[in-house]
């Protein structure tokens, strides 16, 4: 992962947020709300990926965060600040679970795997109405709601230590295993690396942020059905925000985050009384984002190996490889 | 009793999953790239067909060549002049830009379209026959038909054309392939641009059988995964065979686990996760790991 | 890894630079400062405008706009300013929208979402400041139970439970005691909300219940289910399933020859897209109704400019928006129009003043009489409870229940 200056300005902007919540101005606090979450979401989505495990289904971890916060509040009564425990512990467990279960499994597979982990639990959800609620939800108990500037301010903070965390295992021994893991387990297995231990751990993490940014959607919202929690459309978010912001680097999903929430206000405020159209934007937006600035995702690719295995074979006939030094 | 029907019940549902899938094992079989907007052509193909019928006074069964065609060309020429990138790109492209493009799809006929369910009648869409105290609904027996129809000329077409072989070729090796003097650009457009014509088909076949929303797609996409992966990546046969297995797994626990309609959706959830875990080949196809 | 030095012709700076750029730039222009109007009433319409639920937003808009209308666009000698927002059938947008039109705009009146889900969302949000609210929509019971006994909250739509009580007893009257109901049931909100009480109702309307089953929302093949109907013989097969799936069921029910005499469900049998998707299996459906199209209606007596007679709006209504208006566009049009009467009354948007006029309310309205009252089961303010009984008869609706708005007589279908 790239550590930069920008990851910096990153923190300093999350830290200037804090400063605006007490002003109150108009949906400030709801945009930074949003916004928080989905850099949670989305810099866990970024750590999976950039060791190579693709998660479709992130909102499976979101989900299951969301219904560990519900269980804390509605049935063990846990107040506000240890009620994110069980989240985090479900979203960490769900995780591991999911990286002990695939096993090796690469790309496409494990993506189609998380996508199956997230629908199968949301039917799951819908089937159990005596614990969820069904497909009619559940509400909040009464009275647990805390302050909602104790909920912002919670929000943002919590941004900041997703990000911090993120941070701090880019610097240790864990960003070398997990390049080498996404460029090439098996050679990274000859390294002595570990690749299921590794996935696992990371896996793990990733999870239980994301199921973190679930619980604090709970909170906020007041009100919870399987169809909300464990819908793709926040998960997809995520990933558009990470990869507008640039994959693999730390700043990334913070700067994306911004910029999807920011677009889809505008669309909302200014296109919304025409039914319809900010879902196509973002679609639009995440075909150019791919196709006219691939250099973000390309750039920690520079050390590929010069072949890749037989099964995926080489560059057909006809296209020239990517030239790391061409500049846009 | 029961078994007749519901021996009848799976094996229409398993011919209808068949054809759905059948496009997208060739296309992820022979360019390896999952194309996350293949629900996408078939919704294009359900509108196709509602709209021939409904402002056109055409039958479905009529449009459908023409529709295919269609969708052929158009898979061609997107293969050819923008997805080609993908070939060279890592798989978080792969799997996000063909997702884009399912979204812009989806909400651009939403608008276009509206919202709102569309359904095509044809005559034999509510007939049935009385075999005893079973029945036979028309409408999707013919939509069976069909797809066995496509199956067996998509065979015949992989096995006695020039291009369906090299599409083989390809499958199996490229390095090898490329070395044999085969034009991989082209016969990954060809092939992506028939697995787009099967798709259309699908949508038309289907105009008749469920509500057609712009919407659709999605949902009929995550089936036609967990049946390519039950199946085995890279194998026609394999699809088929774990087409009509999810079909009659479905109809099975409809049938026979209490709410066994409500579980019946996470049937292929739960399928394509203990596929991936025991055995990522599926019944016939080869390796997913590495 | 290596650390770029960030010029200006180096991607990777370029790329975070510009998105941030972005959002900022974004940011600025979609936040509008609200233009500072004192002399207006303000009236927060939150709507589902996009996503899943367009179809319920678009009539409830269309519904405020015709009613503002009819005031001309002053109501209290105060222009009215309608804040449209779009909430995009999403949780998370409905309570930031709720958050901005209470806390932010300090809006005292609020008119919408519809959905039942948006509904549940948006409840918490409301609590913050508790402007008067019109709810038009919301059939699930969850929603009665969490706000019904707020003094603020004013249900203009009737609970699932209403359509329950209204088909028993419309069944009941044409059938007599002692046939059988099985009952088909969505696995959605509506489906498992309207369960119970369509078991209560129709048991205590001297129905024998049989077999109760699930469909899956969505699902392709529901035949598993049929069948097992077909062999339990009901003489009435309630179905409590939405539109989509609604359209599915009826067509397999019809290709499975199912003979069941009667089929009922609830508002969706009268939607035109429905009935389009279905064709002929249509025929001899029973839903329940507080308005269709080409029902007739005189003008009201006392303010027939606001409620003129039911041909007249709905040629009004199809003239500017070409289309045919639905239940929830009349409903809409007509709660609305009650708000505004009591803030003409009240002389203010005072939620206090305005709630005790709204009380005080008994018009004649699109849809009938318009007047609160209480519900058995915990609503303070409900009105439009009362839906006929129709059944779709050679593909024209027929009123069968109650005696004096009836037309026709009940029939059962035949198989084909």
């Amino acid at each position: 992962m790239k550590t930069n200056r920008f990851a910096v300005a990153g923190v300093m902007v999350l830290l200037a947020a804090l400063m605006l919540v007490p002003l109150n101005l108009p949906q400030m606090n709801d945009w930074l709300f949003r916004i928080a979450t989905l850099i949670m979401l989305a810099v866990s989505w970024n750590m999976m990926a950039s060791a190579g495990m693709i998660s479709l289904g992130h909102s499976a971890f979101w989900g299951v965060g969301s219904y560990g916060c519900l269980v804390a509040i509605n049935y063990l009564k846990l107040p506000f600040f240890m009620s994110f425990i069980p989240a985090l512990l479900f979203g960490a467990l769900i995780g591991m679970l999911l990286a002990l279960s695939t096993g090796r499994l690469r790309g496409v597979f494990f993506a189609i795997a998380t996508l199956a982990l997230s629908e199968g639990l949301r039917i799951i959800g819908l089937m159990l109405p005596d614990f969820t609620g069904g497909a009619a939800g559940m509400f909040l108990r009464h009275g647990a709601r805390p302050a909602a500037m104790v909920l912002y301010y919670s929000a943002i903070i919590a941004a900041l230590l997703t990000v911090l965390a993120a941070w701090l295992l880019s610097i240790t021994k864990l960003r070398y295993a997990m390049r080498a893991m996404h460029d090439n387990e098996d050679a990274a297995q000859m390294l002595g690396i570990n690749p299921l231990f590794y996935r696992t751990l990371i896996s793990t993490i990733a999870g239980a942020m994301a199921a973190g940014a679930g619980a604090l959607n709970l909170w906020h919202s007041a009100y919870l059905a399987p169809d909300i929690a464990f819908s793709l459309h926040f998960a997809i978010l995520a990933q558009i925000a990470a990869i507008i912001g640039g994959v693999h680097t730390l700043a990334g999903p913070v700067i994306g985050a911004f910029a999807i929430i920011g677009l889809s206000e505008l669309s909302r405020t200014s296109l919304g009384i025409k039914e319809g159209y900010s879902l196509l934007i973002y679609g639009v937006m995440l075909v150019a984002a791919i196709t006219f600035m691939p250099k973000g995702l390309y750039g920690i690719l520079k050390a590929r190996p010069a072949r890749k295995p037989a099964r995926e074979g080489l560059a057909p006939a006809g296209a020239s490889p990517p030239n790391d030094a061409a500049q846009p | 009793m029961m078994y007749v029907q519901l021996a009848i019940d799976s094996l229409l549902l398993g011919g209808l999953y068949a054809l759905m899938a059948l496009g997208l094992a060739l296309s992820f079989g022979v360019t390896n790239i999952l194309n996350f907007a293949h629900g996408e052509a078939i919704m294009l193909g359900a509108y196709g067909a509602f709209f021939g019928l409904t402002l056109g006074g055409i039958d479905p069964l009529l449009s459908l060549p023409a529709l295919m065609l269609v969708g052929f060309l158009a898979g061609y020429a997107l293969f050819r002049y923008f997805l080609k990138r993908l070939l060279t790109a890592p798989q978080v492209n792969q799997i996000l830009l063909t997702f884009g493009l399912g979204m812009i799809l989806n909400n651009a006929a939403a608008i276009a379209f509206t919202a709102d369910m569309r359904s095509a009648n044809p005559s034999y869409a509510s007939e049935s026959i009385r075999l005893g105290e079973a029945y036979l609904p028309m409408g999707r027996f013919i939509a069976f038909g069909v797809a066995c129809v496509m199956a067996v000329a998509l065979l015949l077409w992989l096995h006695r054309t020039e291009y369906g072989r090299a599409c083989r070729a390809v499958a199996q090796n490229q390095l090898a392939s490329t070395l044999a003097g085969i034009d991989l650009k082209n016969v990954y457009a060809v092939a992506f641009g028939i697995s787009i014509a099967i798709g259309v088909a699908t949508g038309v076949v289907l105009s008749w059988v469920t509500p057609v929303t712009p919407f659709m797609g999605f949902h009929l996409l995550v089936k036609a995964f967990a049946i390519i992966i039950l199946g085995g990546i890279g194998s026609i046969g394999g699809a088929m065979a774990g087409a009509f297995l999810l079909g009659f797994l479905e109809t099975a626990v409809a049938y026979f686990v209490p709410e066994g309609i409500g579980w019946a959706e996470g049937v292929a959830f739960a399928v394509l996760f203990l596929i991936l875990i025991f055995r990522p080949r599926g019944i016939a196809g080869q390796a997913a790991e590495g | 890894m290596q650390l770029t030095k960030p010029t200006l012709h180096n991607a990777a700076f370029l790329k975070p630079g510009l998105s941030l750029a972005l959002g900022c730039l974004l940011f600025a222009s979609a936040y509008v400062p609200a233009r500072a109007a004192d002399d207006t009433i303000k009236i927060g319409v939150p709507m589902e405008l996009s996503g899943r639920f367009v179809a319920f937003g678009t009539s409830g808009k269309r519904g405020v706009e015709m009613a503002v209308d009819a005031f001309k666009g002053r109501v209290a000698n105060k222009k009215i300013e309608i804040l449209l927002r779009d909430v995009q059938s999403d949780a998370q947008v409905t309570v930031q929208v709720l958050n901005d039109l209470i806390a932010q705009k300090k809006v005292n009146l609020l008119i919408g979402p519809i959905s039942s889900a948006m509904v549940s969302a948006a409840i918490p949000a409301w609590r913050q400041g508790k402007p008067i609210w019109i709810s038009h929509g919301s059939t699930t019971p969850r929603t009665e139970e969490e706000v019904g006994a707020e003094p603020r909250f004013f249900h203009t739509f009737p609970y699932s439970y209403h359509y329950q009580a209204a088909m028993s007893a419309g069944l009941k009257q044409a059938l007599g005691s002692g046939k059988t109901a099985a009952i088909l049931y969505a696995d959605d909100a509506y489906g498992r909300a309207a369960l119970p009480a369509a078991k209560k109702y129709f048991s205590e309307a001297g129905f024998k219940l049989g077999v109760e089953e699930l469909v899956r929302s969505g699902a392709a093949d529901m035949n598993p289910v049929l069948q097992k109907i077909r062999f339990s013989k009901p003489d009435v097969l309630i179905n409590l399933v939405q539109t989509s799936d609604l359209a599915t069921l009826a067509k397999q029910i019809r290709i499975a020859g199912l003979e069941t005499p009667y089929l009922t469900d609830g508002v969706d049998i009268f939607i035109e897209e429905w009935q389009k998707a279905v064709g002929d299996a249509q025929e001899g459906w029973i839903g329940v109704a507080g308005y269709f199209p080409g029902l007739t209606r005189p003008a009201s007596k006392d303010r027939p400019d606001l409620f003129p007679s039911l041909a007249e709006w709905e040629a009004k209504f199809r003239q500017r928006y070409n289309a045919a208006p639905a239940y929830l566009d009349v409903g809409a049009y007509s709660a609305t129009i009650m708000l505004l009467l009591a803030v003409d009354k009240a002389g203010s948007d005072d939620p206090e003043k305005v709630a005790i006029e709204l009380k005080k309310l008994d018009v004649q309205t699109l849809l009938g009489r318009g007047h609160f009252t209480p519900t058995p089961s915990g609503t303070m303010n409900q009105a439009f409870q009362d839906l006929m009984v129709v059944q779709r008869q050679g593909g024209k609706n027929v009123i069968v229940y109650p005696n004096d708005l009836a037309n026709g007589k009940l029939i059962p279908r035949t198989a084909k």
